[in-house]
């Protein structure tokens, strides 16, 4: 009934049968959090009040304490609103594509992705709305009349395609998680001795109750929601190209930015998942089931996304030469040689260079290699935005040319998103079970180390260091 | 639904449960529910489940979605308040249609997605709070089922069929069997709103009727 | 109310006559309402009819709330007949501030003037306003006003005019001197008054001061004609100009020379051919078709050789005989077109040196000029002061001799340092000044006597021989003060009114005062001179080459076309006003030459921001030292420091003080050149921030002011303006014609704008007016250094290079190397400069439009892109997508702001603002809207009238404001307007056409008149 293919490592090591995996899931939820939560969580919601302090500073004095200028209508702001929405789209990615493509691999890491998911996609959702001059009046872009009259929206502007678009994504990508965790939480209601903890658990798993029918039509639903959250991930982060892709701005009216945007996505978003999951499964230590191979799989879509990226780039500046544009081609010369060559740099480095490393093996199962070089990858991709928008700092007519540079609101508004995110993201760590057990339950037959003794023999020293990791503990 | 005897069988290995349901089904038994921790393939069409249509209706939802969007648009840019916008023809919807594909695509995604999800949370009857006066056991007879076990539940009146039933359940390896005494719904071949109305809802309501006291 | 209604009915229904005698047949249910509340609660009704009021008022409070805040508005008591709230009146005035005269029309509304345009019915052909008088409306509303007489210590003088006189009278029969200190006076009747007040005090001294002096010319006439004047010029009239640094564009002696000299600069055979030597980069230089950039030796000595080759070129005798190094052979080039045109050409000098102004009125005599084009018996009477009079004050102050100083709206301690010694000294018992502001003079004084704004003051003037123009007050005083005319009418014991005695002196004319008042302009014939030319050339000439000491260095001193002489310096629309050169506002700084400021290791530089920061020098001169910026000027002369005039302000309210260096101390000697004991030294380790509205300097090879010769333009009218073409499968189209959708049709109207380059020259003007309509707020340094300067409209500045793309491909430049050598602007002698004023495009495939979410920028059917502030939500997505940068973003809230302490923030400045624009919100774009409101009225006239809209009706703010015509707005389907035929003209064309944006407004190519 289960294939078993004979050269496939396991992914869920320690000898775990299915109530081990139970005990090991419920365990961050009924233990007392660590040292180490507390720290961080510490930082990150310090950080929090930071960002809160930022938004009412601006929203009191107005947008003028940003350094934008008349020539430099955005920077940091929409630079962070498409770095965040770019890291959103792994979770779905994952748990969407891959569960098309039956990849068992996506079960152990597929739940806490999806947070991540919606945690920056509230991260995102923030700048559009700050970053408005009245922002009390945000409530008019959603298709209402207004008060004077049937004065409606805009459909031909690409912002309003953005609200529908990353509502929807925000929604549907809520609700797909929301509908996994089910089961979930009934498993964990099921345990749940505190009278309180269990009337909280029981209202959360909807009553689930497992019966045969409810568990078939619930696979069917996973499978329509995963199709349909596919061709939504793709369009969302190309409806968010279109904010520069369909505007008259050199450097900005690029036809190749929708697929670009959406590589560079995976690209970044799997970053996150690496930096979330690297530190979740130690402080929850949960290496058995987020084994090395689990990052080994990540890093190979890093990879293959950094290089699309790469590719991208190089096809921006050739295309550039070739249009014969002259805006174009000055904008492009600007990138790399103008006041902001060094972003270029960064971004180049970081994004096309930094994950060739992946290539070999070594490196790809080096824990800390992978975590260095996921925030290689955040850094990169943040200045890939940030270069994008800053090529509004010389536009077509040289008299209103005019540099940027930020004001620590700024800079604390981004730091403090950060924060937010973190905050948001530990809590789900101790209170959500932050693997998707039912489903993981599913392949212990095929893939853990318990039932399936002949998956040992490849790499089996490898193997054997991780057994020694889990013994250690 | 007349007062009889609801058998259960607790087996611990999910190719076991299957074997099991296939025998008993084999033998002309119907089996009443079977409660697993997680999705056991199979076991639907060893109980004879019907094929669920979930999908089907995401794709009516999908198209519903597309035609309310492209008229709320044609209202708005079209027919209530058309202006000129960037010199394009914002009196037609044709010649401006690229400009309405994004907005389209994502309200037909959003329809799908979210109708499709509400049909079945209302078909399960699951919704937030069930249970929570009730307990959930009321819904779940053995707690395990959610951990690592698996339940198998069978109604039955004539005394000698519960011992087949038993010995059978004994055979497939259950290791655990209970024989209980009270009432359980018979499992139903086809849910019509009524009886969906009286078996699920009405916990429901009850909440509500808690809360006015 | 529960009762069953009763419903009137007619008397006269038959039957029914009791209702005739008794109106209310029944008994009114008035009783109970007001009798024991037992019969009030029994009435079932009264309880819920009281829920319902309850409710109504409840929600109809609820709904008020909602409503925007109620200001205070206070009706008419009775209404002044002329005024119809809504409607504008307009009364012709006149002003002469600063010498600088304009007749102009006063736009008033519910009787408060908001604007300023020039009067149409004023034909003389000097007419022509400048930035500073279009600023002067808001100086009227200025919160730093004198509004009351007051002493020494500000404290409130009762009936002041009795102590005056006494006090007067007293030092009249001492004997000692009473001065009073006035600028140039040229209102007939003001003269008359200063006579009354000299007769009665026998011993008056009358001292005429013009702040920047021009006595040079005045002297130089008295030499060469016998009468000390200043001719007219008629620069209309030639077609070679050769100016040896006279700015007569912006700041000479007449602001209508730019108006004249635009006449001449239409692509031709007759186009004018300008040459311009000069030290600084000047507005006239930057506009001349061949600049050369020299120091004032240099430029001395070329004018010389000049002198000689005419003389050459007449075969008269030699009267001089230098040496050049360099320019020889343009100045040959130069002698031979001046001769070719003899009588059809100017020969003009900035110095304000006498015997400089005689070798060029030599010149012009030789050259036949004077009657043709210098019109000596039409005498322009702007300027009078004689440099020496204030010295001879001081001498006799220091001796005692003066017993009363007075100043009428002078500010003789700023213009004239030196006179603090005495103003400080006890040596002059009385010190009495009549000024608007307590300034640097007022606050010296013991008397200071409030004095009116010229647009609340009644006046006549003379300003050229045969003209006269009337003064009338648009406004009642706003505060107590009276005009210092009428002040000195009561001083010397006519108690009349100035009107009253400025009517009587009318008689005379035998005109109807009415009809006058409303032309404000009228012609008398005055006997017109003869003159006769006759001087001593040779004394003049050696003179000069005694000036010739071969010096390195020196300091040029120019005023600004915004602040002039300082006299506004406290009216935020002029400080905020970019010069139109270096592109800097709030500031005073000393201009130096790219080539000087690497040698002496000056430099300006960009900060992170893209903001400019320059060294700081300290300027010693004459024992003083001054602490200022430097800014490097391209295209400025080798070894020159400019500095400007107007600022160095310590009295001049919250807006002016403070603000850089008073140059007037340098003006040592009325000169405006200083050779002699200064020196600068760099101070190390600090900096100076700039604020300047454009930081790049070329178009970095891009053809956004398409520019031709007129030898080319001559050959093919679309020279420099070649069409541009997209290969297509259509074959080579041009841009327009790649069209995804048809276009829209237009609605009765199609509006369009032209803008000649030729006819632009960059003053700046249009700016400010555009302020004055559209209620633009000001900012202030830290905005406009952050690049959020409001301007609606913006003058764009671009310097040529000496790199470009054909001259890379022959040295095979790289791309990186030629761009960044493009960024340079060309050395000093090849330099020349292109203005282009950008507003609003009014794009019909607007990129700003479809990016908008809420629809709050829309085009509307005649052609115009129209901002709804209140539907904007402040996204700045429009801002970025805009090719041109034309949107402005309110980032703060810039009314009522305490940190935009300026016209916004106080109720005095608010009068000025136009009730006809929206006073924009924080968080808010906005941007040129074609001044739509004056269309709507033009519409809205016609159509009351059942006409078309005339063409040239529409009263769009930079059209009027532009004296040289350069922008022309109009309905581009009225086949006859002016605007059709602009377009219709080959040099047309539009911005940035490659991006198809299809503007309302377009271009014309700029042409120089000069040979490729």
């Amino acid at each position: 009934m289960h294939y078993k293919s004979p050269v496939r490592e396991p992914l869920i090591l320690g000898n775990k049968d299915l109530h081990d995996i139970t005990v090991d899931i419920a365990r961050p939820i009924e233990t007392k959090a660590n040292r180490w939560w507390w720290a961080l969580f510490a930082i990150s919601f310090a950080a929090m009040l930071w960002l809160f302090g930022c938004i009412a500073y601006l929203i009191g004095t107005g947008v003028g304490v940003w350094g934008l200028n008349n020539s430099v209508g955005w920077a940091w702001d929409i630079t962070n609103f498409v770095w965040w929405v770019g890291i959103g789209h792994a979770g779905t990615l994952i748990s969407a594509v891959l569960l098309l493509f039956r990849q068992k691999w996506r079960l152990s890491i597929n739940r806490s992705s999806e947070a991540m998911t919606i945690f920056a996609v509230v991260q995102a959702g923030l700048f559009p709305l700050i970053h408005m001059g009245r922002i009390w009046m945000a409530y008019w872009i959603f298709p209402l009349p207004n008060q004077f009259g049937s004065l409606w929206v805009n459909f031909n502007s690409p912002l309003l395609w953005d609200v529908f678009a990353i509502s929807t994504y925000f929604s549907v990508s809520l609700v797909f998680w929301y509908m996994g965790l089910i089961p979930d939480f009934a498993m964990i209601r099921d345990r749940a001795i505190n009278p309180i903890a269990k009337k909280i658990y029981t209202f959360l798993s909807f009553g689930w109750s497992g019966r045969a029918k409810h568990w078939q039509r619930h696979e069917v639903i996973s499978l329509v929601l995963a199709g349909l959250a596919t061709p939504l991930v793709l369009s969302v982060h190309s409806i968010v190209s279109m904010d520069f892709a369909t505007s008259v701005v050199a450097g900005w009216h690029t036809t190749i930015f929708p697929p670009y945007f959406v590589a560079g996505a995976i690209f970044g978003g799997f970053a996150m998942c690496q930096t979330l999951l690297l530190i979740a499964r130690k402080v929850l230590d949960l290496q058995d089931y987020i084994t090395i191979k689990h990052m080994e799989y990540m890093n190979i879509i890093i990879l293959v996304t950094g290089s699309i990226v790469g590719c991208a780039y190089l096809t921006e500046l050739f295309i550039a030469w070739y249009s014969g544009v002259e805006l174009e081609q000055y904008a492009f010369l600007d990138r790399a040689t103008g006041s902001y060559w060094w972003a270029y740099a960064i971004m180049m480095t970081c994004n096309v260079i930094s994950p060739q490393l992946m290539w070999f093996k070594k490196l790809r199962r080096n824990i800390l290699f992978t975590f260095i070089l996921a925030l290689f990858v955040h850094i990169g991709m943040w200045f890939e935005r940030f270069v994008i928008i800053i090529t509004l700092h010389r536009g077509p007519l040289p008299s209103s040319w005019h540099d940027y540079s930020p004001t620590f609101v700024e800079i604390g508004t981004f730091v403090g998103t950060c924060g937010f995110f973190l905050v948001l993201f530990l809590l789900y760590s101790r209170t959500f079970p932050v693997i998707a057990q039912a489903e993981l339950k599913t392949i212990v037959k095929s893939s853990s180390t318990k039932y399936n003794k002949n998956l040992h023999y490849l790499d089996a020293a490898e193997l054997e260091k991780m057994n020694k990791i889990n013994k250690k503990k | 639904m007349t007062s009889n005897k609801v058998i259960y069988g607790l087996y611990d290995d999910d190719d076991k449960i299957v074997n099991a349901t296939k025998t008993l089904v084999g033998k002309g038994y119907s089996i009443n529910e079977v409660y697993s921790p997680f999705p056991v393939h199979g076991l639907d069409t060893a109980m004879g489940l019907k094929y669920s249509r979930m999908a089907i209706t995401s794709f009516f939802y999908g198209v519903l979605g597309a035609f309310l969007i492209t008229l709320l648009m044609w209202y708005i840019m079209v027919d209530d308040w058309p202006m000129i916008i960037g010199g394009k023809p914002n009196f037609t919807y044709g010649q401006n249609l690229p400009a309405f594909i994004p907005v389209t695509f994502e309200a037909t995604v959003f329809f799908a997605a979210h109708l499709m999800v509400i049909t079945f949370l209302f078909r399960c009857g699951l919704y937030p709070g069930r249970g929570v006066f009730a307990g959930s056991n009321k819904y779940n007879p053995d707690p395990r089922t959610t951990d690592d076990k698996f339940l198998m539940e069978i109604c039955e009146e004539n005394p000698k069929k519960i011992q087949k039933i038993e010995a059978l359940m004994r055979e497939t390896g259950a290791i655990e069997i209970q024989i209980g005494e009270y009432k359980v719904k018979k499992r139903r071949k086809k849910i019509t709103i009524k009886d969906y109305l009286k078996n699920n809802l009405n916990g429901f309501f009850r909440v509500f009727k808690r809360k006015k006291k | 109310m529960k009762k069953q209604k009763k419903y009137f009915k007619s008397p006269y229904i038959k039957g029914n006559e009791e209702y005739l005698h008794n109106e209310f047949s029944e008994k009114l249910p008035l009783d109970g309402l007001f009798e024991d509340d037992k019969q009030l609660s029994s009435t079932a009704t009264s309880r819920r009819d009281f829920l319902k009021f309850l409710g109504f008022s409840t929600a109809a409070a609820v709904l008020s709330s909602c409503e925007a805040p109620v200001r205070k508005s206070i009706p008419y008591l009775n209404k002044p007949e002329e005024i119809i709230p809504g409607n504008p009146n307009f009364y012709a005035s006149s002003c002469f501030e600063e010498n600088v005269f304009s007749s102009l029309l006063v736009k008033t509304r519910e009787g408060r003037p908001i604007s300023i345009k020039s009067n149409d019915k004023y034909l003389f052909n000097q007419g022509g306003l400048n930035a500073r008088t279009y600023a002067s409306v808001l100086s009227l509303y200025d919160s730093s006003r004198l509004r009351e007489p007051q002493d020494k210590e500000g404290v409130f003088l009762e009936n002041v005019d009795k102590k005056v006189v006494d006090r007067l009278t007293k030092i009249n029969n001492q004997g000692k001197q009473i001065v009073l200190i006035t600028p140039t006076i040229i209102s007939p009747t003001a003269k008359k008054v200063i006579a009354l007040f000299s007769k009665k005090y026998k011993n008056v001294k009358v001292v005429y001061c013009d702040s920047i002096s021009k006595s040079g010319i005045l002297d130089s006439n008295k030499d060469c004609f016998g009468d000390r004047f200043i001719p007219t010029y008629e620069f209309q009239k030639s077609s070679v100009i050769v100016s040896f640094g006279a700015d007569f564009i912006s700041e000479w002696i007449d602001t209508g020379h730019a108006k004249q000299y635009g006449k001449t600069r239409t692509p031709g055979e007759e186009m004018s051919k300008h040459y311009q030597f000069e030290s600084l980069l000047s507005l006239t230089g930057a506009n001349s078709d061949k600049r050369i950039p020299v120091n004032p030796e240099e430029q001395l000595k070329c004018m010389l050789y000049l002198l000689e080759k005419i003389e050459e070129l007449k075969g008269v005798k030699q009267s001089v005989n230098i040496q050049l190094d360099k320019h020889q052979k343009i100045l040959d080039v130069i002698a031979n077109e001046l001769w070719a045109n003899k009588g059809k050409s100017l020969v003009l000098c900035g110095s304000n040196n006498k015997d400089e102004q005689v070798i060029t009125n030599y010149i012009n005599n030789l050259l036949d000029n004077y009657g043709k084009t210098i019109l000596t018996q039409v005498r322009s009477n702007l300027f009078s002061s004689n440099d020496n009079d204030l010295d001879i004050v001081i001498k006799d102050a220091l001796d005692g001799k003066v017993g009363a100083i007075i100043t009428n709206d002078y500010n003789l301690a700023y213009h004239y340092p030196k006179s603090k010694e005495i103003l400080e000294s006890n040596k002059i018992d009385f010190k009495a000044s009549i000024s608007q502001y307590l300034d640097e003079t007022a606050s010296m004084m013991d008397f200071v006597i409030p004095k009116s704004n010229y647009l609340e003051s009644w006046g006549d003037f003379n300003p050229y021989t045969g003209v006269f123009t009337l003064q009338q007050p648009t406004i009642s005083p706003i505060f107590e003060t009276r005009q210092s005319e009428e002040i000195l009418l009561n001083w010397s014991g006519d108690k009349t009114s100035y009107y009253n005695y400025l009517k009587k002196s009318f008689e005379s004319e035998k005109k109807n005062w009415n009809d006058t008042l409303r032309d404000g302009v009228y012609i008398k014939q005055q006997s017109e001179k003869k003159y006769s030319f006759s001087v001593n050339i040779t004394k003049h000439i050696n003179n000069c080459l005694n000036m010739l000491e071969d010096k390195k260095e020196f300091i040029c001193l120019y005023s600004k076309s915004s602040m002039g002489s300082g006299l506004q310096s406290n009216n935020p629309w002029l400080q905020e006003l970019p010069d139109p050169i270096s592109k800097t506002t709030w500031d005073n700084y000393l201009t130096i030459s790219p080539a000087y400021a690497k040698k002496l290791n000056l430099k300006n530089w960009q900060v992170a921001d893209g903001a400019l920061n320059g060294d700081v020098v300290d300027l010693s001169f004459n024992e003083q030292v001054y602490r200022l910026p430097v800014y490097i000027q391209p295209g400025q002369a080798y070894g020159t420091f400019g500095l400007s005039f107007g600022y160095g302000r310590i009295k001049a309210g919250k807006v002016g003080n403070n603000i850089g260096v008073n140059a007037f101390e340098l003006y040592d000697g009325n000169q405006l050149v200083q050779k002699d004991n200064f020196s600068i030294k760099k101070v190390d380790n600090m900096e100076h921030e700039f604020a300047c509205t454009q930081i790049s300097h070329t178009m970095m090879g891009r053809a956004i002011v398409k520019e031709t010769s007129l030898s080319e333009y001559l050959k093919d009218p679309e020279s420099g303006n070649e069409a541009m073409k997209f290969a297509s499968y259509k074959g080579d189209v041009s841009p327009s014609e790649l069209k995804l959708y048809e276009e829209h049709k237009p609605a009765m109207h199609f509006w369009n704008m032209s803008i000649d380059l030729n006819k632009c020259n960059g003053c700046g003007a249009c700016i400010i007016a555009c302020h004055a309509e559209n209620n633009v707020p000001v900012v202030g340094k830290e905005e406009i250094r952050k690049n959020r300067d409001m301007h609606w409209l913006r003058l764009d500045r671009y310097y040529s290079s000496d790199m470009n793309k054909d001259l890379a491909a022959e040295q095979n430049t790289g791309a990186i190397q030629m761009y960044s050598e493009m960024e340079e602007a060309s050395s000093a002698e090849n330099l020349e400069v292109v203005f282009q004023p950008v507003m609003c495009q009014h794009c019909n495939n607007a990129p700003c439009e479809n990016v908008c979410p809420v629809a709050a920028t829309t085009h509307s059917n005649e052609g115009l892109n129209q901002m709804t502030y209140n539907r904007c939500i402040g996204t700045r997505y429009c801002l970025n997508n805009c090719p041109y940068k034309v949107r402005r973003f309110n980032w703060f809230n810039y009314k009522d702001n305490d940190n935009f302490d300026y016209n916004m923030n106080d109720d005095l400045g608010k009068m000025v603002l136009n009730p006809d624009v929206t006073v924009r919100a924080r968080g808010v774009m906005e941007k040129c809207s074609m001044c739509i409101q004056n269309i709507q009225k033009a519409k809205l006239d016609a159509k009351k009238e059942g006409r078309k809209v005339r063409d040239g009706e529409i009263d769009c703010a930079c059209e009027t404001a532009c004296d040289t015509g350069a922008i022309v707005f109009g309905d581009i389907l009225d086949k006859s307007s002016r605007v059709v035929k602009e377009k219709k003209d080959p040099r047309s064309y539009v911005l940035l056409e490659e991006l198809n944006t299809q503007p309302s407004v377009f271009y014309k190519t700029k042409v120089r008149n000069k040979k490729v």
